[in-house]
């Protein structure tokens, strides 16, 4: 930790620019917070005053009674949906980190051959639009019957291009090919060195892109919602999506607290991997 | 670390495994997809009512939203592949499964064992209906619903007494020219509204639907895109409620439209089906002394329009197993049996599910003729006096399987031409466009 | 003696690759190649996937022309670049400037933990419900926004936001600013913190100021971070889809409708022009890899300076350390 200089004069310039910073990140987190709050006011009110005044700060008195649309919903069960959501994000986001640092460690790292264009395939596969693709990526996972089975929305994380990337651009600047050499030296083997060594450097990198992929993978409807169509492995989006469906006849208040009650997982994860991300003093580098 | 991915693939494989698990059942499987749980309710109540089909045969429900469009493309895969004995298929994209593309793939009722002609007379089914679910390759009645929609006009009892000195659903109809296929006495009316601050309608999205269902052909002739008189005429008549302040300019299913139904709202009426009464202006009345509950009415529409609804279609796959029997009794039973035990006469008078349910117009006159269509919400007006006669006017032949792409791009030409964005000619013009390029169909 | 060493650890290299590689065949190359494919068939219509035909071998690049002479996707083309550059040079502004405060050491500001977990809150919710809410707030004839505005008395009546060209195309780049920039801030802090922490002290000692220190040290260190952010939020800019279709359908008049959005409606909103929608992703695809091409290019000699520069200086790190 650096040491907190203590008495530093501040001049009436640095005042003036703290209370700029102060007032423009004060608003900035009211214009973030703003939809949840919308969300959690939304929640407790009943659908005909949101349809008539979608935007409101006063709590309504109706919190039970959505909750009660919402279970009533014969395919709406939030144990379930937690626990499918929970195995697909985790392990997609596991896979998706390790595997990244993993390959990103082998672009940074090693001189061979194919390296080159290896890291070309991969910006290049970050560049095809997925609007159609999906498509084919369903009929595949259709045809081996892949269909009703968690695998086709964990396994694909293997091979994340974007995480990859980031990675590789954290890892340049952030890994010292020293500390990899003298860990050769002491006769540790290259995957041993890769875990004990180069993870360790690279948690802020990690936490970052854990965040993402954790918050992509648990807000992924389209897939999940065409390959998942039993009641026991459908996730939480694709439960919410459902109260959807009715388009005559939408219950916005149960809506909003199936879409709450999706969220609130979200910031569980996310404030415990923030302590990565907003910490004071860098983490990485050398010190041991 | 180590320890941690060692957890994450030992799990990953569990779940792997547990998931392709095979069903060993005796039971036949008869697969039913649908986007909302309304007909998987239908049939768990079917199966209740015959405990003797329920030992032999066993459901198996996929429903998908129509979120993103993912229904569909799930649907044609598993389509394609003879894996759905039972699908539906809603107002929006019906046409695609009973007349377009993927017509082949449905069983004719007839197929199936049922005497169709027979059964449409004796239900008295709303011919438009019919004329959605049948394919023009073979003529063959494939999709019937069992909702009707077809719509009236749903007026303020205040307000026609305000300005004309009578609530009389007669008198309104005639006001708004019911039966007139035209436009004329409606901005007569309006003009008369106006005078004492009333809109006639909250925005022009409210008379699209009977302007749509006007028309004589479609937005298709022979593979090539055609817009009718009458739809073309849209753009003036949205035009002349703007300029002349007819209406709120309010857009559907936004705050302002849902603001005209309340007691002050101001607006005289909006055209729409049965459910648009139980399921919007109903919830959004208003409560206590602005409610503007017991203070509507029905009366005959001006053009008859139908909007929204959901048609039950078989697999072809079924005919000549040994499911084509259980699905034709479904089938039966949801769209064409007029008897008080079929679903429409429990779905009419809302005792589907015990009694005090919503109250529904269906697709069987018969049904409905002896039916109590009676709401309180319309001051006690039997809702099946003005429905029946709509159901019938309803227009079935003008449809095309594109209807949704179009719809969408054309209401937002006429909404750029009405509040002066762009010229009549550039919003025709931006609209082929449009369709040319997305739907590669020939604009002419 | 140096070649032998990176000689015989080389096999590791594609050794660590291999469970990329393998996922990524498995699961990406068969539908993206499916993809490039069907660009030169005439697949159409909803059996179009499985029942298509390569067209003649003159025609072979008909869709292609087709796509690139159709005044709409030229038009979608011109609105996602300026719909991109509307949202991401704010996004990238912003991100930089609350980075650089957020990782002064000198000027700390209270509660930046708070901000920096904040600021990312609205990436976690779902386009779709983001879509709906900035609908409600922009409503017409009556909504919030224009409440706001005829009781400030900006103006007499209502406005019609959504039959507008540019306040449509203002309101999907704000949502896209708004919902990125807090990603994209939390992408340069992790750059900044990647940073070796002696460089700073370093400069510390010798005096530097903040504003120095982020010149200097940050900047220069963050330029990998950079790169990335650059080329991920072009390619993500590029493929824009949700906002602009849920939230007014790239309406009005097809002003805010995205390439994106165009190669959906070919494919999957009536008459499945799969073909045609395939060889707009590939156009797409050549577009955007250009792009990143001259991208790479503008950062390939700093690139390489800052990867020796960083060694060097971790070099003197560690010498510091054994020393």
């Amino acid at each position: 930790m650096a040491k907190k200089s203590i008495g530093i004069r501040r001049t009436p310039g640095q005042k003036a620019f703290r209370v700029f910073a102060y007032v423009l990140c004060i608003f900035l987190a009211c214009l973030s917070l703003f939809p949840f709050i919308i969300m959690l006011v939304n929640a407790t009110r009943d659908t005909p005053s949101i349809q008539s005044n979608p935007i409101s700060f006063l709590f309504g008195t109706n919190l039970k009674r959505n909750f009660e649309i919402l279970t009533s919903k014969d395919m709406f069960s939030p144990w379930v949906g937690l626990k499918n959501s929970l195995i697909i994000s985790v392990c997609a986001t596991a896979l998706t980190v390790y595997f990244s640092t993993l390959t990103a460690y082998a672009l940074v790292a090693y001189e061979w051959k194919l390296k080159g264009p290896f890291f070309a395939l991969i910006l290049a596969v970050m560049m095809i639009p997925a609007t159609v693709t999906s498509i084919g990526f369903y009929q595949f996972m259709y045809r081996i019957k892949w269909t009703n089975n968690l695998l086709p929305l964990i396994l694909p994380a293997i091979a994340a291009p974007g995480t990859v990337f980031f990675m590789r651009q954290f890892m340049i600047p952030a890994l010292p090919m020293e500390i990899v050499q003298s860990a050769r030296v002491d006769g540790a083997s290259e995957f041993r060195t890769f875990n004990q060594i180069v993870l360790p450097i690279m948690k802020p990198a990690m936490a970052t892109q854990a965040i993402f992929a954790f918050v992509a993978s648990w807000n992924n409807l389209f897939i999940p919602q065409i390959l998942l169509t039993k009641k026991e492995v459908y996730t939480m989006p694709i439960m919410v999506s459902l109260l959807n469906g009715d388009i005559y006849k939408v219950e916005y208040g149960a809506i909003y607290l199936g879409i709450l009650l999706t969220v609130l997982p979200i910031f569980v994860i996310y404030f415990a991997l923030s302590k990565y991300i907003i910490a004071g003093v860098a983490l990485g580098g050398v010190k041991e | 670390m180590k320890k941690i991915l060692a957890l994450v693939l030992a799990a990953v494989m569990v779940f792997g495994m547990m998931s392709v698990t095979a069903m060993a059942d005796s039971k036949i499987t008869v697969n039913l997809w649908s986007f909302t749980d309304e007909i998987p309710g239908m049939m768990t109540k079917f199966l209740e009512a015959h405990p003797e089909l329920a030992e032999k045969f066993e459901v198996n429900t996929t429903i998908i939203a129509t979120t993103d469009g993912a229904y569909q493309p799930a649907l044609d895969a598993a389509l394609a592949n003879g894996e759905v004995d039972l699908y539906a298929a809603e107002a929006a994209f019906v046409l695609k499964y009973a007349q377009g593309d993927a017509s082949e793939y449905a069983a004719p009722y007839a197929d199936l064992g049922i005497d169709v002609d027979a059964a449409l007379a004796e239900a008295n089914i709303a011919q438009y209906t019919v004329d959605i679910g049948t394919r023009p390759s073979d003529n063959a009645l494939v999709a019937l619903g069992y909702q009707a929609t077809g719509g009236v006009f749903i007026y303020r009892r205040s307000i026609a007494q305000d300005v004309w000195g009578t609530d009389d659903p007669a008198v309104v109809a005639e006001k708004i020219g019911a039966g007139s296929g035209s436009w004329d006495a409606f901005f007569a009316a309006a003009e008369e509204l106006k005078a004492k601050g009333y809109a006639i309608v909250s925005g022009d999205g409210d008379i699209w639907h009977a302007v749509e269902n006007s028309s004589a052909t479609g937005w298709i002739v022979d593979d090539a895109l055609n817009i009718d008189p009458s739809r073309e005429a849209f753009l003036d008549l949205s035009k002349k409620l703007v300029d002349n302040g007819y209406h709120h300019d309010t857009t559907d299913w936004q705050e302002g439209w849902f603001a005209d139904m309340k007691k002050d709202g101001g607006v005289l009426g909006f055209y729409g089906p049965a459910w648009l009464i139980n399921y919007t202006l109903a919830p959004n009345a208003g409560e206590g002394d602005n409610s503007s509950a017991g203070d509507w009415a029905c009366c005959a529409p001006n053009i008859g329009f139908f909007w929204g609804g959901t048609w039950l279609l078989a697999g072809k796959n079924v005919v000549g197993t040994e499911k084509a029997e259980f699905v034709r009794d479904f089938i039966n039973w949801v769209t064409l049996d007029a008897t008080e035990d079929g679903l429409q006469y429990k779905w009419a008078n809302g005792t589907l599910n015990g009694e005090g349910g919503t109250k529904d117009c269906v697709a069987s006159g018969t049904v409905m003729a002896k039916s109590n269509g009676e709401l309180e919400f319309l001051g006690g007006q039997n809702m099946f006096d003005a429905f029946v006669p709509a159901n019938a006017y309803a227009n079935g032949k003008n449809l095309t399987q594109y209807d949704e792409t179009i719809n969408t791009a054309w209401r937002d030409a006429v909404r750029q031409y009405a509040h002066g964005q762009v010229s009549r000619d550039e919003a025709i013009e931006n609209f082929k466009t449009t369709v040319s390029d997305t739907l590669g169909l020939d604009v002419g | 003696m140096k070649k032998t060493k990176s000689f015989s650890y080389a096999k590791y290299g594609y050794l660590f690759s291999i469970p990329f590689v393998v996922a990524y065949l498995i699961f990406s190359l068969y539908p993206t190649i499916n993809t490039v494919v069907l660009g030169f068939t005439d697949a159409k219509g909803m059996a179009g996937l499985t029942n298509w035909h390569f067209l003649p071998f003159e025609d072979l690049f008909k869709n292609f022309t087709t796509v690139l002479n159709a005044p709409t996707f030229r038009k979608s083309l011109v609105n996602t670049m300026i719909l991109w550059i509307l949202n991401f040079i704010p996004q990238i502004s912003l991100a930089l400037l609350l980075t650089a405060w957020f990782t002064s050491k000198r000027n700390e500001l209270r509660g930046q933990g708070f901000f920096k977990v904040v600021f990312y809150m609205p990436n976690i919710i779902t386009a779709a419900s983001i879509a709906i809410l900035f609908k409600a707030l922009f409503a017409y004839p009556v909504g919030p926004v224009n409440s706001l505005l005829t009781n400030l008395g900006l103006t007499d009546e209502a406005i019609n936001f959504t039959t507008m060209v540019w306040p449509t195309r203002g309101i999907i780049a704000f949502i896209q600013f708004w919902m990125w920039y807090g990603n994209t801030m939390i992408v340069l802090v992790s750059g900044v913190l990647g940073i070796n922490p002696d460089l700073y002290e370093a400069a510390e000692l010798d005096g530097a100021t903040s504003s120095q220190m982020f010149w200097k040290i940050t900047m220069p260190n963050l330029k990998t971070i950079l790169l990335y952010t650059l080329i991920t939020s072009m390619i993500g800019g590029l493929n824009m889809y949700d906002i602009p279709k849920l939230f007014n359908d790239g309406n009005p008049a097809n002003s805010t409708m995205t390439t994106n959005v165009f190669i959906y409606k070919q494919a999957f909103s009536g008459s499945y022009l799969y073909a045609r929608a395939a060889a707009a992703s590939v156009i797409m695809f050549i577009i955007i890899a250009i792009l990143s091409v001259l991208v790479f290019m503008m950062f390939q000699d700093s690139d390489k300076k800052m990867e020796r520069a960083a060694k060097r200086a971790a070099k003197r790190a560690a010498k510091k350390e054994v020393g």
